[in-house]
């Protein structure tokens, strides 16, 4: 086995191994590692400060919203209130007007009812009178007494 | 194997530069040329995407480009790998983790490639990675806790009769993490990759027939790519334990 049997080897390749070790050991600590972490860290930071912009922006979209929200429905409550006054307003307005209507049609009936009376009596009371004046024809002329003397 | 090699042929390591220092054979080798390939890939990928990072601070600088969001993944793996094992305090090992795990992840990766060599195969390297870390989290521990590191060895809750007995098994366990930790990567890099040129051997002496071992090779590589992150894995997370318990002890 070559591992064991090349012996005049062993100072070479543990002087080259060590050369090499810390060779990279010391560029790995002092360049590379340094130069790596704070890339790392760089983005580490923006990514943070990124997620408490967001937080922020978060917070104040919620804000937003809620305002919104609340003028929403303050709004709402003023267009029901419109809305309801209208209502309120028409039916008023609609019963104002049904009963003046009826009124109107009371009177006229009322107007009527009475001139209907009236001209009802009107001519019972001509009918009468004729049925006088017939009679005292009649009378007269049955009797030869003047029709002036004849008091029915 | 078709031509009398040997599936362990593969380990052998070959030099390209002979280099003698104090009288130390310090050859570059394959094994050394890998690991160059592999540092400067690591350099390469995870600095490159970051280099042009401008300063300003406009949305469209915070996107990350594709290759940047590929060394954010193993970034932010190492990240959590530590802060799931040892905490907060962990990020302070956090590129001693990053290291092993790459160069490990890496190494092992890139001895999937055909006639390339695997590094992290031989004993000596992952002998050396583990030596390295047993001794950093025993300083660390020492660092730490001064001498009341020992009580490390002693379990909480154990009547005293029990402790002469576990307190050795104790100290010997401490003691072989390094073993295990290193025979561990080594073990499987070797099996593997022997396993495959094994079975690669069959394909050429069965003629028609190696397409059966062919087929198996390739859900093998499958596995081997599995493997080379698992131990890379196992690697770091066991060191993170370790620093765990430096940290904290019981």
């Amino acid at each position: 086995m070559p591992q064991l049997e090349q012996v005049e080897f062993f100072v070479s390749q543990l002087f080259w191994l060590g050369v090499f070790f810390v060779i990279l050991f010391s560029v790995l600590t002092y360049i590379t590692l340094p130069k790596i972490r704070a890339f790392l860290n760089k983005r580490d930071v923006f990514v943070r400060s990124h997620i408490s912009k967001q937080d922020e922006l978060i917070k104040k979209a919620e804000s937003i919203i809620e305002n919104y929200e609340a003028k929403l429905t303050e709004a709402k409550n003023q267009a029901s209130q419109i809305i309801n006054d209208a209502k309120d307003k028409a039916l008023h307005e609609s019963e104002r007007l049904l009963k003046a209507t009826e009124e109107k049609i009371q009177q006229e009936i009322k107007l009527t009812e009475s001139r209907v009376q009236k001209e009802k009596e009107d001519a019972l009371s001509e009918l009468n009178n004729q049925l006088k004046d017939s009679a005292t024809d009649f009378i007269s002329k049955v009797t030869n007494i003047e029709k002036g003397n004849i008091n029915l | 194997m078709a031509k009398g090699e040997s599936p362990l042929k593969q380990f052998e390591i070959q030099p390209i530069v002979d280099i003698n220092f104090l009288g130390f054979d310090i050859s570059f080798t394959n094994s050394a040329l890998w690991m160059t390939i592999t540092t400067a890939f690591i350099l390469i990928f995870f600095t490159v995407p970051f280099l042009k990072a401008k300063k300003t601070n406009s949305v469209s600088d915070l996107y990350p480009t594709r290759m940047q969001v590929a060394a954010e993944l193993g970034f932010n793996f190492i990240n959590s790998l530590l802060a799931d094992t040892v905490g907060k305090e962990g990020k302070k090992y956090f590129p001693l983790v990053f290291t092993l795990f790459m160069f490990i992840l890496f190494g092992n990766l890139f001895g999937m490639i055909p006639y390339s060599f695997t590094f992290t195969s031989h004993i000596i390297v992952t002998l050396a990675l583990a030596m390295g870390v047993f001794i950093f989290v025993t300083v660390l521990g020492f660092v730490k806790h001064g001498v009341k590191f020992f009580g490390f060895f002693v379990i909480p809750g154990l009547p005293v009769y029990m402790l002469p007995l576990l307190i050795p098994i104790e100290i010997i366990s401490y003691l072989s993490r390094p073993i295990s930790l290193s025979v561990r990567l080594f073990a499987n890099m070797l099996a593997g990759h022997t396993l495959l040129k094994v079975f690669a051997g069959f394909v050429s002496a069965l003629g028609f027939f190696g397409i059966l071992p062919l087929v198996f090779i390739i859900a093998l590589t499958g596995l081997e790519i599995l493997i080379a992150f698992l131990q890379a894995y196992v690697f770091a997370i066991l060191t993170c334990l370790y620093i765990n318990d430096a940290l904290h002890l019981h």
